[in-house]
């Protein structure tokens, strides 16, 4: 479904990502892990034609999109959808007019139409009813929830997650691990979780990716990560900075 | 020795002073490059995509019809006080029934573009950059893209038509405020005559001038949406970033507005010769 190969990304005077290659299978959920400012975000960002590579490829559908204009992007950008970190929600509009605007975006027209797939999107993410609230009256885990929403409203074949479940508390990074899950299950779509939260890695993974200094360091599922003896893997999995006090 | 070493110091302040120099010009250049690109962007939006005619109404009203208070106010007053220093003057000289005349062709051809300018873009300009820029650093731009909508026809291509549309309507209203109340001030509070006062000015004012007038005001809302929805576009650093934007959209929009003000006034009265 999605593939990158040998992607290097500059920022600055910074190399993020020095030749990153990951594939992603139809129907897979990848986790990518990785230390805060290691390139996660940056990495997913590539995958919708959101950041343009400094050097190599993303292929979406074996379609190469890193050499394709903005305008031609629009029809890859809906076959993948995203759920950012902070939830990226229109501000300017209410929690219904933020998940219909992909529809109508998409050429939709039938007022019902819209509403039911709205209600049914906000069902599926255990927000029903809460169409006409403004994203001020939001909470942190409620704006991901919507965000999420208004992700699946337009059935993507793909879904990415930055971060799903940073700043929220416990109780609420489990309801969106288990909202992920059971997303994957419904839905049969392509997910890509990018995150630090090994909770969040261990529940939602088929397979898992930890990016260490630009590049894939480890690939393989739970258990493998799990049972891997390296240093630099226990060390993250462990949370062990090395500092004493 | 020494004169040695304080040529080789002036030398190196020559030197800094020319590096300092050449990348003012620089950045100067990479900007007009950057707005150029957008305005290409833009021009190149309206003939691909469709227009979104329900944003461009939402933009007009919030543009055009909400800064009519600030426009009436600026022109109004100014043509009251315009009209009153003209009378001060000319009225030593036995000339107060050209007070009208004055007033007019001024407030047409210079006063009334360029306030209504500075006063939108004082309103507007910050207002586009100060959004457009919050959307960009809360990653609802990138939302936007993610949801295959391009950024500058969502954006920028709406608030740019309806800048275009209402600019000059808002100088229409400035300039005919600004008459009105420097006819009331001239005729009654220092006593013109009020034939004398309007046979001056329907004399001395053609269309010619109301042209020149709707012309500027055209060119000034280009100037003033490219450089806000630029400002707003660009917006880094967040909380920050997005308290700079408006006051650089503001203030690089006035000083366009002062500077093009001049030239366009010379290469206009080419075609809108001065009766």
């Amino acid at each position: 479904m999605i593939e990158v190969r040998d992607l290097h990304k500059t920022l600055g005077n910074q190399e993020v990502l020095c030749g990153v290659d990951l594939q992603v299978e139809k129907g897979q959920t990848i986790v990518v892990i990785g230390r805060s400012g290691s390139g996660k975000s940056v990495l997913l960002k590539h995958f919708i034609g959101l950041l343009k590579p400094t050097r190599g490829e993303v292929l979406v559908e074996g379609q190469p999109i890193a050499g394709l204009p903005e305008r031609k992007l629009g029809e890859i950008r809906k076959k993948v959808g995203i759920l950012f970190q902070s939830g990226a929600l229109f501000d300017s509009m209410n929690v219904e007019g933020n998940l219909a605007f992909p529809l109508w975006e998409a050429g939709l027209r039938n007022k019902k139409e819209i509403a039911d797939r709205v209600a049914e999107a906000l069902e599926m993410v255990d927000l029903a009813g809460e169409q006409k609230k403004m994203p001020e009256d939001l909470s942190g885990g409620m704006r991901k929830r919507v965000g999420l929403a208004r992700t699946i409203v337009s059935r993507p074949a793909c879904i990415l997650y930055d971060e799903p479940t940073t700043g929220l508390d416990p109780i609420n990074s489990d309801s969106i691990n288990h909202l992920i899950r059971r997303l994957q299950k419904r839905l049969q779509v392509t997910s890509v979780v990018v995150t630090h939260d090994m909770k969040t890695a261990f529940h939602t993974a088929d397979q898992i990716a930890y990016l260490h200094e630009g590049r894939i360091y480890f690939y393989g599922d739970a258990k493998g990560l799990q049972d891997s003896q390296d240093p630099v893997v226990q060390d993250f999995i462990m949370g062990r900075s090395g500092d004493s006090d | 020795m020494l004169r040695g070493q304080s040529r080789s110091g002036i030398l190196g302040s020559a030197r800094l002073m020319f590096r300092t120099l050449g990348r003012i010009a620089l950045s100067f250049i990479q900007y007009l490059g950057e707005l150029a690109l957008l305005v290409a962007e833009t021009v190149q939006a309206m003939f691909v995509a469709h227009i979104r005619w329900r944003l461009f109404l939402r933009q007009v009203v919030e543009m055009g019809f909400r800064s009519q208070l600030v426009v009436v106010v600026t022109g109004g007053f100014t043509g009251a006080v315009f009209a009153a220093q003209t009378y001060f003057q000319f009225h030593r000289i036995g000339m107060e029934s050209a007070v009208g005349a004055v007033v007019s062709v001024s407030m047409f051809r210079e006063l009334g573009p360029v306030l209504t300018g500075l006063m939108v873009a004082g309103r507007v300009g910050a207002a586009i950059a100060a959004e457009i820029g919050t959307m960009k650093v809360t990653e609802q731009i990138d939302a936007l893209r993610a949801l295959g909508v391009h950024q500058i026809d969502y954006l920028v291509v709406p608030r740019v038509l309806a800048m275009m549309f209402s600019m000059p309507m808002l100088v229409a209203e400035c300039v005919a405020l600004a008459i009105w109340c420097g006819y009331l001030v001239g005729t009654q509070v220092l006593g013109i005559s009020k034939a004398y006062y309007i046979h001056q000015m329907i004399t001395f004012t053609g269309t010619r001038d109301i042209k020149m007038a709707l012309t500027k005001g055209f060119v000034f809302a280009i100037l003033i949406v490219f450089v806000s929805c630029h400002q707003g576009l660009n917006t880094k650093n967040g909380a920050v970033g997005v308290g700079r934007a408006p006051t650089e959209a503001v203030v690089i929009s006035s000083l366009a507005i002062l500077i093009v003000n001049f030239f366009l006034s010379f290469a206009l009265n080419i075609f809108y010769p001065a009766g």
